[in-house]
């Protein structure tokens, strides 16, 4: 009986030792192992719509927090500049960014440290990708189309922070723990990998005139060429930029559209002068807490009161008085007391409770078009419209001053306004060829000025022109010259690289 | 042949003449605790082989030679008595319960061990210790009763969980130790009663934890629950209790005179007129405390009941209890409620076999308000909110601030919009079966089956504050124009099932051998389904179903499900050797693996030595009268831990629903990536124990002392540390470093049982703890974690050489008074007169993160526990204190990104001239000098003294008793928190940790309330 049960015990100890190696092998089944994953041309394509979500995020949970900070491409591009003031309920509204707007922005702010996540998020998923699909067996026209995708992408978010931060960690690949505390590296590096990514890209992106409509919003050619053209401006290397923008607006690929009116309504978006956007939809189901595909840049335009809106991005005096006399883009651009709001209204200074005499036009949504039902504040619709043909055409003139070509400067300058007029001929008068040198340069200025007003560049066109110092300090403000033309690195970032990333001067 | 029957006859005569002298002693034995009798207590003539136990009334009958007999009279756990029979025959004996019986079965791992023979650090609780102080939770028992065992409330919220340290901050991610109960390692404690634990047993020290393994390497508590002894009469307890909780501080701030003040100074400092509200500070008054404004009393109620039997073959437990705590935030709106309900059943089947059975069913439903962050909780907000704003208008509905428009909203209107409950089915069920296959080897086989079903139910209604329809002046969080509804339903489950076979050899030498060996496998599985629709009909919470949502629009995603599991597999061995009564000597050795690391780390090897030299028998010890008992011990060892990762943080895990919006008709579409980095080289935390102790008895067990010296290391910790934004992905877990706690712990205790009317006893216990960093993990890069929003930084910083998650900060030296002074200062180029000098320590010029240094502790010196108990004739009373000291805390309770939020008291005192004052800044609306970043300023002393509880009761005296035919009632009342002693200045001092690496940091702590309670225990 003892031996028998001694048998039974070893035995059954036995038959549990071996199914023991199998018990602890446990395959995750939701989601799947890197290594089960990036097998054929759905992977691929996937792997790249997770480079484009990023660029939808607009009001981010900070890493490790609940805690929500906005950081729209407007918050510095307009509210920064002589442009727009802030606006909202008061002081008390996004205090952090009453401080940029005066320039006594700090590094503490959660504003830059949401940007510097998102585009950071963004690169890591474009280096997954370049890493992952070379390997695959696909199509390798569509392999070649998808790792240029995930150049320009690179190269955008690495533009973002360029411009905002001056010299940033040069980021190419996935990290391993002991890479993830690294320096920045110099401004010039990185704007050497943004050329290099889009000259890549641009060659094997698809013409604007080739996507299916299923594709609208996806790289492009064009917007690859066009965002080159901006890094050489951004550098003044003119005749690159005089180059590369040539090329975008001479490729026949995108018009200007007959109507400005038709631009920034929802039935123009990816219209026909349109050659980067962000894509947006009213899909609802989005809530504070949660991003997914409507844009919040509608409701915080909007104004307060009647309007439902928060009521931020208030055109200054200094903008509407830079609009010509009868320039009807001042119409479509800014709403003015008595204006009629869309669906929502009419704009009485009794009607938003606030005193302002001005608020974006570009950026409102009708209420019809917002989701019937869930939180109004996510569910905008509005496509961002980050480069226009009118903005390249501007940037070929502003390139064509600097290389000598006045003809071309004033043929663009002339394109835009015979739109602008459109069809009126009393207003809008073309730049004759008396105007010349620097007058010629301001009427450029100018120009873009009033044709992009309120779309988030003027700041970051101000800074690349040299002018930001002298522009903004003769409105008043504490614009310090090679302090101001970029933010300071958030504190958080730098002391999580154990001090490998070093502070912006002056702050 | 007539003669020999005579002869019989005569002798038998002779001999019952012989006999006759003998008597017959009866009586009865009973336990002077509550005069409940002792069945099978053993009562014997000295010198003789002639013994009886009592039967179930504790009635005895025994015959004894002469008059001149000794009766000794025992009982497992009591003291002895003698009696000499004299002329008595009926002898009727109380015995009291032992002080300290050496003999006493310690409950250890797998098995029993006396307590003379325990080489390992120990403490134990029994079941009175345990009920002593009204308790909801389990783990409070434990609270200043063992040295070096450290719980902390991580809130005061009802039914948060308690954070256990045992021995310091070992592991960071997860430093609770793991609960046994009866036998079954178990997660989680919260379905537990603890009225039904008999005892519980904490195992401090790596070896006697090692049995445990994995999960054994923060201490293990051992928990028995009650059950019936053989033969032991129907037992039948009832308790219940009735109390009454309030708030205890206030944190001082401005009222809104000062506050309009401060304001209209700080808009002056921006060249701005005083806003219009606040122009004339003098009119606004006191304003309103919002602290008033959600604090609260708050009732608790507490219903058990058990039952036990047990006969010669079988024994039964039943327990079933009711609990009710509503917060002192809040109110319904914080309460928690628990039924709970237990059988407990043994059977033997012969003399070989034993069966048992255990099932606890528990229900417990909470509502719950966020809780510790610095946006949305109650109690930040109300610290925050400004106090010229009243709570609500004239017409009754709430107002917003008109200052503030931000997350810091109106927190009485937040709570009452707030519907977020979590309730939960749970199912603990456990069977084994017993069998001797030899005489000294038996063979144990113990499944478990663990299942909770939890549903959390999350709406949000639709609300307005504005004055008016579409009021222009309302802030974002002040309204919601649509409703919603999250509806979550989690099931957790895992079985267990444990083999384990124990020899036992005694030698004729009178030496011991014990050895056990076994296998045991476990299986987790965690799965979830969520829904959420918004748009409900009606905006109420009684009708907050999914499907009267109005919403038909196509929608995104708006349901979830997944899934998680892990698996465990070990085998171990242990062996314990006894010498004699002098040595006793235990070895184990264990090997776990786990599914929660990658192929090449998967198993893990631990084990463990230790080793007890029992005094008591030698000459030096023998002579002094004074000690009873002297062993000294030591015991070295290594436990893992798996727990607090994620079931798959070894692999990269690719998800899909990272969207993008394209095409004409604007369509989603599918994107698929990583969101969390993988560690391929995840491997077990180790944690490495050597410790040294003396026990020690003195003056006949009136004291007792325990002694403890020891070193812990942690090894390759297992934590989720932020990570910086270059990574481009959240952070999962990795072995982020190892750490050293070592310390002293000692105990002791008096008792005094020398009259019968009058005893106490008076103990106390204390650990110093020394807690050190020794490596970093692959990086080999310092950790920054606690990042606080008034101050914009992380607050905390882990670094080889220094305590973990220490405050890191600037160092301040005053206050500039002059603009002279602050310009001339090169380092800060933003300062003026006013603002706050910050030390250059590495005199570089430069003010950046170079000249951080070490601005706090938050682990204390040493901590201690005092208590005091004492009866006299039918009354008792206990007293018990506990404490820290030298342990800072960080102040993160003010929003000072936010500049038009309320400030403290000493705001007040802020610069305002040349010489005003030497500590506080100036007032201003931006901070260009950041006056506010993480520095001295804000680490405060968090040590503190609290009486956590005094209790005074009365039993019925026996002659009520004997009347009304029950065995016991007593009545008590007492008070919880009852005071507290400290300095620092925020709500409460006891502050838990957040979990990872955030330790001591105040961001709107949920305050302890004190409690006043009234309650009844009765025997039948």
């Amino acid at each position: 009986m003892n031996k028998l049960t001694l048998v039974l015990a070893l035995l059954s100890l036995l038959i549990f030792s071996t199914c023991s190696k199998d018990f602890l092998e446990v395959e995750p089944l939701v989601g799947s192992t890197e290594v089960n994953y990036y097998q054929n041309g759905n992977d691929a394509e996937a792997a790249i719509i997770a480079c484009y979500n990023p660029l939808q995020q607009e009001v981010t949970n900070i890493q490790g927090s609940g805690q929500l900070s906005p950081h729209f491409r407007w918050y510095f591009g307009d509210i920064c500049s002589d442009d727009s003031e802030k606006g909202g309920s008061g002081d008390g509204d996004e205090p952090e960014l009453l401080q940029f707007e005066n320039f006594n922005g700090t590094a503490n702010s959660k504003l830059i440290l949401a940007e510097w996540q998102v585009a950071y998020k963004g690169i890591a998923y474009c280096n997954i990708a370049l890493d992952k699909i070379p390997a695959i067996e696909m199509d390798e026209d569509d392999k070649s189309r998808f790792l240029a995708e995930a150049k320009f992408i690179r190269a955008y978010n690495y533009y973002t922070l360029v411009t905002m931060f001056g010299g940033v960690p040069l980021i190419t690949q996935a990290l391993s723990p002991s890479e993830y505390q690294q320096p920045r590296a110099s401004a010039n590096e990185i704007w050497n990998l943004i050329q290099t990514d889009l000259i890549e890209a641009r060659n094997d992106l698809p013409k604007r005139s080739s996507i299916s409509v299923s594709d609208l919003g996806r790289a492009t050619w064009g917007a690859a060429t066009s965002l080159l053209a901006k890094s050489y401006a951004y550098q003044n290397n003119w005749g690159s930029a005089y180059d590369m923008a040539g090329e975008v607006v001479l490729s026949n690929e995108y018009f200007l559209d007959p109507n400005f009116s038709n631009i920034f309504t929802l039935a123009g978006e990816n219209g026909s002068g349109s050659i980067f956007e962000i894509q947006y939809m009213n899909a609802s189901g989005g809530n504070w807490g949660n991003q997914l595909e409507g844009t919040f840049t509608n409701i915080f335009q909007r104004a307060r009161g009647n309007f439902n809106g928060f009521g931020f991005n208030i055109p200054k005096e200094g903008l509407v008085s830079e609009f010509e006399n009868n320039d009807p883009r001042l119409n479509l651009s800014i709403f003015r007391e008595g204006d009629v709001m869309g669906d929502r209204g009419v704009f009485t200074l009794e009607a938003t409770g606030f005193s302002y005499n001005y608020y974006n036009r570009k950026y409102f949504s009708n209420n019809a078009d917002d989701a019937p039902f869930g939180d109004a504040a996510p569910n905008g619709p509005s496509n961002d419209r980050v480069i226009r043909l009118a903005d390249v055409m501007l940037l070929y003139a502003e390139a064509a001053w600097h290389t000598g070509d006045n003809l071309t400067v004033r043929n663009m300058i002339n394109l835009v306004r015979e739109r602008a007029r459109g069809g009126n001929n009393s207003v809008l008068p073309d730049v004759n060829g008396q105007v010349m040198g620097d007058a010629l340069l301001d009427r450029i200025y100018h120009e873009r000025r009033v044709e992009l007003a309120m779309e988030g560049h003027r700041f970051f066109d101000l800074v690349r022109q040299g002018r930001a110092g002298d522009v903004l300090r003769a409105q008043g403000s504490n614009f310090i010259d090679g302090v101001h033309e970029i933010f300071p690195i958030p504190a958080a970032e730098i002391t999580l690289s154990g001090g490998e990333v070093t502070q912006n001067p002056g702050y | 042949m007539k003669q020999i029957y005579l002869l019989l006859v005569l002798m038998t005569f002779a001999s019952a003449h012989v006999f006759s002298q003998k008597m017959d002693v009866t009586g009865s034995v009973l336990s002077s605790d509550d005069n409940s009798p002792l069945p099978s207590a053993t009562i014997y003539e000295k010198g003789t082989a002639n013994t009886t136990i009592t039967d179930v009334n504790g009635a005895y009958k025994i015959s004894v030679e002469n008059s001149q007999a000794v009766l000794v009279f025992s009982f497992v756990g009591y003291v002895e008595q003698e009696f000499t029979v004299g002329v008595k025959n009926s002898i009727n004996v109380s015995l009291n319960p032992n002080v300290r019986d050496l003999d006493q079965a310690i409950v250890m791992g797998y098995g029993n061990q006396k307590r003379s023979k325990i080489s390992g650090s120990v403490s134990t609780l029994d079941s009175k210790e345990i009920t002593s102080i009204p308790i909801l939770r389990t783990e409070q028992a434990l609270q200043g009763r063992s040295a070096g065992v450290q719980v902390t409330q991580n809130s005061g919220q009802p039914g948060s969980a308690q954070s256990i340290r045992i021995r310091g901050t070992g592991s960071i991610n997860n430093s609770e130790p793991l609960f046994v109960v009866d036998g079954i390692p178990s997660f989680g404690i919260d379905y537990l009663n603890p009225a039904d634990i008999e005892s519980m047993t904490i195992l401090k020290d790596a070896a006697s934890a090692a049995i445990y393994g994995a999960r054994g390497g923060n201490g293990v508590v051992l928990v028995t629950t009650k059950k019936g002894a053989v033969n032991q009469p129907a037992q039948i307890t009832y308790d219940t209790y009735y109390g009454m909780q309030e708030p205890w501080k206030k944190v001082a701030l401005l009222n809104a005179e000062q506050y309009a003040i401060i304001m209209n100074e700080s808009r002056a400092s921006a060249g701005l007129n005083p806003d219009p509200a606040l122009s004339n500070p003098s009119l606004l008054g006191e304003g309103t405390d919002w602290q008033d404004a959600i604090f609260q009393r708050a009732p608790m109620i507490s219903h058990s009941f058990s039952f036990s039997r047990g006969t010669e073959n079988s024994s039964t437990a039943l327990g079933a209890s009711y609990f009710l705590q509503d917060g002192i935030v809040g109110g319904e709106k914080g309460r928690f409620e628990r039924y709970t309900f237990r059988v407990n059943t043994t059977q033997s089947g012969g003399k070989k076999f034993r069966l048992g059975q255990n099932i606890n069913y528990t229900y417990l439903t909470r509502n719950a308000l966020t809780e510790n962050n610095e946006f949305t909780s109650p109690v930040l907000r109300a610290l925050n909110m400004d106090p010229v704003t009243p709570v609500s208008r004239p017409n009754g509905n709430y107002s917003y601030s008109n200052f503030i428009d931000s997350d810091i909203a109106n927190p009485v209107s937040a709570i009452e919009n707030t519907f977020d409950n979590y309730t939960t089915n749970r199912i603990v069920a456990s069977a084994y079966g017993e069998y001797d296959i030899l005489e000294n080897l038996t063979f144990r086989s113990t499944f478990t089956f663990d299942l909770s079903l939890g549903s959390q139910n999350i709406f949000f209604p639709e609300f307005d504050l504005g004055v008016v329809p579409n009021d222009p002046n309302r802030p974002s969080y002040e309204w919601r124009e649509t409703n919603s509804l999250v509806r979550i339903e989690n099931k957790f489950s895992n079985w267990q099932w444990e083999n384990v076979a124990t020899y036992n050899k005694d030698f004729k030498t009178g030496d011991k051998l014990t050895v056990i060996a076994g296998y045991s496998a476990l299986a987790n599985k965690f799965e979830n389904l969520s829904g959420s629709r918004d748009s409900l009909a009606t905006n109420s919470v009684e009708q907050a179903y999914l499907d009267n949502s109005l919403n038909f629009a196509e929608q995104s995603p708006r349901s979830g499900g997944g899934i998680g599991e892990s698996t465990f597999l070990s085998t171990f061995m242990r062996t314990t050797y006894d010498v004699g009564e002098e040595f006793s000597f235990a070895g184990t050795i264990r090997r776990d693996g786990s599914s929660r690391f990658g192929r090449n780390n998967r198993y893990g090897i631990f084990p463990s030595i230790s080793g007890a030299w029992n005094l008591t028998g030698k000459e030096f010890v023998k002579s002094n009268d004074k000690i009873d008992f002297l062993k000294v011990r030591a015991s070295w060892g290594q436990n893992g831990n798996a727990d607090g990762i994620g079931n798959y943080d070894y692999t990269a895990l690719v998800i899909n629903g990272l969207n993008y919006t394209l095409g004409g008709n604007q369509q989603q579409t599918n994107g698929a990536g990583p969101v969390f980095t993988s560690n391929p080289d995840l491997r077990w935390e180790t944690v490495q124990q050597t410790n040294v102790g003396v026990d020690a008895d003195f003056y006949n067990g009136k004291i007792n002392m325990v002694l403890d010296y020891f070193i812990k290391d942690t090894k390759d910790m297992l934590a989720s540390v932020p990570i910086p934004g270059v990574v481009g992905l959240e952070p999962s877990a990795t072995n982020v470093a190892s750490a050293r706690n070592s310390g002293i712990e000692l105990y002791l205790n008096y008792r005094n049982n020398d009259r019968d009317d009058f005893t106490y006893s008076v103990g106390g216990n204390i650990s110093f703890i020394k807690n050190e960093v020794t490596d970093l993990g692959e990086g080999g890069q310092p950790i920054s974690t606690g990042n606080v929003f008034g101050s914009g930084d992380f607050v905390s910083f882990t670094e080889i050489g220094m305590p973990i998650a220490y405050f890191y900060g600037y160092e301040t030296d005053g206050i500039f008074q002059t603009d002279e002074a602050a310009i001339s200062n090169a380092a800060q180029p933003n300062a003026q007169a006013g603002d706050v000098i910050f030390v250059d320590q590495n005199g570089d010029g430069e003010l950046d993160s170079g000249d951080k240094v070490m601005i706090g502790n938050p682990h204390p010196d040493f901590t201690y526990g005092f208590n005091i108990e004492a009866k006299y004739k039918n009354f008792d009373m206990s007293l018990f204190l506990q404490g820290t000291k030298g342990n800072d805390l960080y102040n993160g309770i003010f929003r000072y990104d936010l500049n038009t939020t309320n400030l403290p008291i000493s705001a007040l005192e802020r610069w305002t001239g040349e010489g005003s004052t030497n500590e506080n800044p100036r007032i201003s609306v931006s901070d260009p000098n950041q006056n506010n970043r993480v520095s001295d300023r804000f680490v405060e002393d968090g040590s503190f003294m609290r009486v956590k509880n005094l209790q005074l009761g009365y039993t019925l005296p026996k002659s009520v008793m004997q009347k009304i035919k029950l065995r016991k009632i007593r009545v008590y009342i007492s008070a919880s928190n009852l005071f507290t002693f400290t300095n620092y200045s925020g709500l409460d001092p006891e502050i838990g940790s957040r979990g990872t690496l955030e330790i001591g940091i105040d961001r709107g702590f949920y305050p302890a309330a004190r409690m006043f309670m009234g309650g009844l225990n009765v025997t039948f």
